[in-house]
This record gives C-alpha cells, structure tokens and sequence, in this order.
C-alpha cells in the first residue's frame, strides 16, 4: 500500500505534465469515440437506407434464387398466391410486405440506350413497405394495368427524359425470347438511396409478368417489420414456419446483404485508428515514465540501497502511470460523452460543407449526420487507456529499476 | 565478533580499454557496535569501499563475510534482502524523497521490511524522529526543512528499521560546523543505545576526531587503522 501511496503522490509531482500527457490520452479517446459515434451514425444510416428504400427488414425468395440474385434470372420465381401471402402476414411484428419482380431490360428512348434494372411493382404495397412516397419528385404513381413507368432522377438526366416522355425496355422473355415493354413516365423518383435514382424502372407487376410471359410468378417479397431491431429469431422462426409451405423458400434479413456485411467490414479500419491513437498514447506514457526515471535517478539509487525490489521499483512507475491512464480515461470518456451527445442530438450538417447533391456520387446523404451511442466503445476505451498506459511503462520503468544503484546514487 | 570481514578486496573498473584500480588488496574487520571512520583524500577508494561493504556493489576479487556469511557471489535478489534488513544508509545529499513527509520518508523504510504492524510502524517512526530532535516536524516536507533536518531524516530512516549497520558517506559534507556536531552527537547516541555498527567516510577532522576508530585509505590500499576510545565531546 506504500508503494502505491508513493506512486500518488508522484503522480501529482508534476501536475502539468501529468495533466498534459493525461490531457493527449483524453484527445485520443475523445477523438476515437466520436468518431466511433459518426460512423455508427453513418452505418445506421446506410442501414435505414437500405431497409427503407431498397430491402426492407425481411425478403422472401426461392432459395436458389437468391444466391444468384444479382444475375435476375427468370428461373426460380415464387407463385405470388394467397397462402404465401396469408404466411407472410403471420410473421411476428409484421407491418406490410410487397410483391416485386426484378427483370433485366435495356431501356430505350429512341435515341439512346442503357441497360436497367426493370421491377414490377404493386405500387399500393410497394410504396407502404418502402418509403417511396415523399420521392416522387415529379409526376405520380402508376396504376396497376396501366402501360406507365416510374424511373430514378439521375437516370432522367443522363438520358434526359422527364414525365410524360415515352420509353420502351427491351427484355428477354422467361423463354428466352425478345419482347418489350412500352411506358409512359409518370413520375420521377430521387431517394436518399443512389441505387434507385440510378437505373432502376418500375412498372406494374401485371405488365411486367405479362411483357414476360411469367403469370403470376415474383422473384421476392419485401417485408416491413414494426421494428427495426434485428431479430434473428423472427427470422429463424418464420424460416421454419415457411418450410412447411416449401421447403426451397428462404428468409433473409437485412443483416444478410452482402452491403451490410461490406459496411462492417469497413469498421474494421477502426482497428488502424485504434492503433494509432494507442500508439501516441503510449508514446506519451513512455516519455513520461523515462523523464521521471531520470530525475528521480538519485530516489531510485536510494529506494535500491535501502533493499527495494527491481519489481518494487517498476510497480512504483506503473502504478503512477496507470494513475494518468485512469485520468486520461476518464477525460477522455468525459469528453467523448459530451461529443456523441452533441452529435446525436445536433448532427453534423454535409450539406453545410458540400453544396450539392451527394447522392449522384453514390453517397447515400440527404443532409445530416447523427452520432450513435456504442457504450462498449466507451467501456473498452477506457481500458484501452488503463491497461495500455499501465503496458507502456513497463519497459521504461525496468529500465529505471535495473540502474545500478552505484550509479543511481551518484547519478554515474 | 567481527560484523563484517573483508579479505583481498580487489575493485577494478573498465572504462573504455583503461583500467582503473580503486580498491587494491583490502583486509578488514569491522566489529558490532563499532563507531569507524574510512578516510582519505579524494579518489582514494572510501566510497566505493563503503558500497561494497553495504551491498552495493560487487568486488572485482576477493571475499566478503557478513555476520559470517560469504556474500560476495549473492546475486542482487540476495543482497538486496541484506540491505533491506541489516544495513542502513546515509549520504551526503540526504537523497530524501521529495513528495513524501519527513514522516513518510522515515515510514518508507520500515515499510518494506516484513513483519511488522502498522502500530509499531508508527511507534518506531514517531520515536526515531523524536530522538533525532525532530518532533513537531512529522509533517514537513523536505523542502520545508533545513539541511541539517534533512540529514536528521535521513538518520532516522537509516536507524529505524534497527539495523546492524549504518554506513554513512560525508554525512557532514553539506552542512556547517554546528549542525555537523549535532548530527555526529546523534549518530553517537544511537551507537550507544542501539548498539549499531557505524562506519563513515569522511573529510570531516570533526568526524574523525571523536571515532572510535579511525581506517585511513589511500589509493586503495588501508595505510592506516587506529582504535581509541569513544571521545565524546558533547558530554
């Protein structure tokens, strides 16, 4: 308890440099924490994005299907009929769900052509699991039966078509045989999802299903959910409920896109920041612990002859460093608290820096950014900044305790 | 029965390629309850003879017997137990810890020797600073403290974990004429209530005039070694 109290009290030696060197290993944190913060916020944000404007909580699809879902083959498709759809609706926190059929198509406009990605839609239940409605940014929404289509604003400006302008998509028929589907626009979409103002058709799903010759076939559900808590276990469950209908159905969460897991992948540089920040940190820890063995260089001849251990001696210099650790730790999560708190409340305006629309660059951001909370980040933090402060000294502080205490003493 | 016996002490230091002998053949005893003094001019050997009779350092040949014990192959896990325990120090610039109390810096040094309650911690310290006339100064910090109170601290944490030997390097060589005789007086009084072994090195004629033996060192080599009586010029 001695060495400990000795250790305090050295600990306050020097207020300003240990206030200082705690004061680096606050920064650090602080800056870690909140920038944990902005990207939680920002992969939530992608997440809704993806739930409320492309996905929805949960799809339903032919399980071979979806594992080629990006070739939108026309094999493999679901009977959109009634008990499948009485199924859905027994999904626990269920909301609402669609019926889409994806179709590879080229459009044309008599002039030029591109190729796009055609979905039929009912846009009743499309436009309720999806957030469509406050997109449409000109015009108005298709009927079902009506030969009329709906496309993305960055796909109107590159092929500079508006409402009222006549389309034709050029696709393949299930038999593999060419036909087209002839549409008015009648509306103009611009979502805070780039990939739907980008090259996406919608049509109605009976024009679509009849251009290519499939009846009443689908190629998913969309499923909303009255929450947006990822729950693996309505989605296990219901996997199991569906299989008893067909066992080649599959369930999948939002969670399951290969989006998602490419976002989190991205976390991962996290790691390198993390590394850095702990690396200055313990630069920090290491000056501190060095400039303090040289000056006490005559204490620590004396601490020797009076018989301390070499572990004494080191345990005197980690504990004091641990002590900033602790004080920079909770600076840091002081600050790092005030910080999230500020950015989840106020947010961080883009659009203030960036006066244009980031969403044609593929940048999901309409104007804010909010902070997230991540608890954990807080918690591991801190002892990321006790126990790596604590790690740092070690080596500084053998260092000190090895002196000879000859030359300690007499400062040889 | 001699405390400490030194037989061929050789100490030889490398620096570089040369060599330099500071201790060359040194044969000695030192008694319990002995009050000596090494002296000898600058460069002579005094203290790196005294770091190697408290442990400090090794000999570069030559034996070394503590209280019977052949300690000059211990390791430094070994030795530093015998110092923890037996032998106290004093130098010359007090080397007391600046963030502790004259209290505190007292405690220290019991503190780490085993076995022994917080109550009698506490006796011990209280006593100890008291017979070094520093009572009413427990909670001074040494920069709250003179040089000669200082060097009184320094005593006290010396003595109060009662040990069999106190060596002392120029214990005086900071302090004026009058603070010196005081300190010697206390250091005096301790060897004869405590019975512990003193050994000084020193300048000081004071110092050398009232030991009870006086170790003269040159070049490394013992030229002289007087016993007397104890002079005590304070009573």
């Amino acid at each position: 308890m001695f060495l400990v109290k000795l250790s305090l009290k050295n600990l306050m030696r020097h207020k300003k440099r240990t206030i200082i060197t705690a004061l680096i290993i606050a920064w650090a944190i602080f800056f870690y924490i909140t920038f944990d913060s902005l990207l939680i916020g920002m992969n939530d944000m992608v997440f809704q994005n993806i739930i409320d404007y492309e996905y929805g909580h949960i799809q339903i699809s032919n399980q071979t299907y979806w594992e080629n879902k990006d070739e939108l083959s026309l094999d493999n498709l679901i009977t959109n009929d009634e008990t499948i759809n009485n199924k859905i609706t027994e999904i626990d926190r269920y909301q609402n769900h669609a019926a889409q059929l994806n179709f590879q198509a080229r459009l044309n406009d008599g002039v030029n052509e591109t190729p796009v990605l055609g979905r039929g839609i009912r846009p009743e239940q499309t436009f309720d699991v999806l957030k469509y409605k406050d997109y449409i940014i000109k015009g108005e929404v298709f009927k079902m039966g009506e030969h009329k289509a709906i496309i993305g604003k960055r796909l109107s400006d590159i092929m500079n078509l508006d409402v009222g302008d006549y389309i034709t998509l050029l696709t393949k028929t299930k038999n593999d045989t060419l036909n087209t589907i002839d549409a008015e626009i009648s509306g103009v979409i611009n979502t805070p999802n780039p990939n739907i103002n980008q090259n996406l058709v919608f049509v109605p799903l009976d024009i679509s299903q009849n251009a290519l010759n499939l009846n009443n076939k689908v190629s998913h559900y969309i499923v909303r959910l009255d929450s947006q808590i990822f729950n693996q276990s309505i989605v296990n469950s219901f996997q199991k409920e569906l299989g008893e209908i067909n066992s080649n159905f599959g369930v999948y969460s939002w969670r399951n896109l290969d989006e998602v897991s490419i976002t989190k992948a991205k976390q991962s540089g996290n790691v390198l920041i993390l590394i850095i920040i702990l690396t200055i940190a313990a630069i920090g820890i290491i000056n501190i612990v060095i400039l303090a063995a040289l000056e006490r260089m005559e204490e620590i001849g004396m601490m020797k002859a009076l018989g301390l251990k070499e572990k004494e001696i080191v345990y005197t210099f980690v504990i004091e460093s641990t002590g900033i650790g602790i004080i920079g730790g909770m600076f840091g999560i002081i600050l790092g608290a005030i910080s999230v708190y500020l950015f989840t409340k106020i947010g961080i305006d883009f659009g203030a820096f960036m006066d244009m629309d980031m969403t044609q660059y593929g940048i999901p951001i309409i104007s804010k950014i909010y902070g997230g909370w991540n608890p954990k980040t807080f918690i591991y933090m801190f002892f990321f900044a006790v126990f790596g402060s604590m790690l740092a000294s070690i080596l500084p502080a053998r260092w000190a305790a090895k002196k000879d205490p000859v030359k300690a003493i007499y400062r040889r | 029965m001699a405390l400490l016996k030194l037989k061929a002490i050789k100490k030889i230091y490398s620096q570089e390629k040369i060599e330099v002998a500071a201790l060359r053949g040194i044969d000695l005893e030192i008694n319990e309850g002995e009050f000596s003094t090494v002296f000898g001019p600058s460069g002579s050997g005094k203290t790196t003879l005294l770091n190697l009779i408290g442990c400090l350092d090794k000999p570069t040949s030559g034996k070394i017997y503590f209280e019977g014990n052949y300690i000059a192959n211990f390791s430094k896990k070994d030795l530093a137990k015998i110092r923890r325990k037996n032998i106290g120090f004093v130098f010359q610039s007090y080397n007391l810890i600046p963030v502790l109390t004259a209290y505190e810096n007292v405690e220290f040094a019991i503190n780490i020797v085993d076995d022994i309650s917080k109550d009698e911690i506490k006796d011990r310290v209280l006593r100890m600073l008291s017979l070094v006339g520093l009572k009413g100064l427990e909670d001074r910090k040494p920069n709250e403290l003179s040089g000669g109170q200082k060097q009184r601290v320094a005593i006290a944490r010396a003595l109060v974990k009662k040990p069999k030997l106190v060596l002392a390097d120029e214990p005086s060589a900071n302090l004026d004429s009058k603070t010196s005789e005081d300190i010697l007086e206390i250091m005096m009084k301790m060897n004869k209530e405590l019975n512990t072994t003193f050994l000084f090195s020193t300048h000081d004629p004071l110092v050398m005039k009232h030991a009870e033996r006086k170790i003269e060192i040159k070049d490394g080599m013992i030229t002289k070694d007087e016993r007397g009586e104890k002079v005590n010029v304070f009573s």
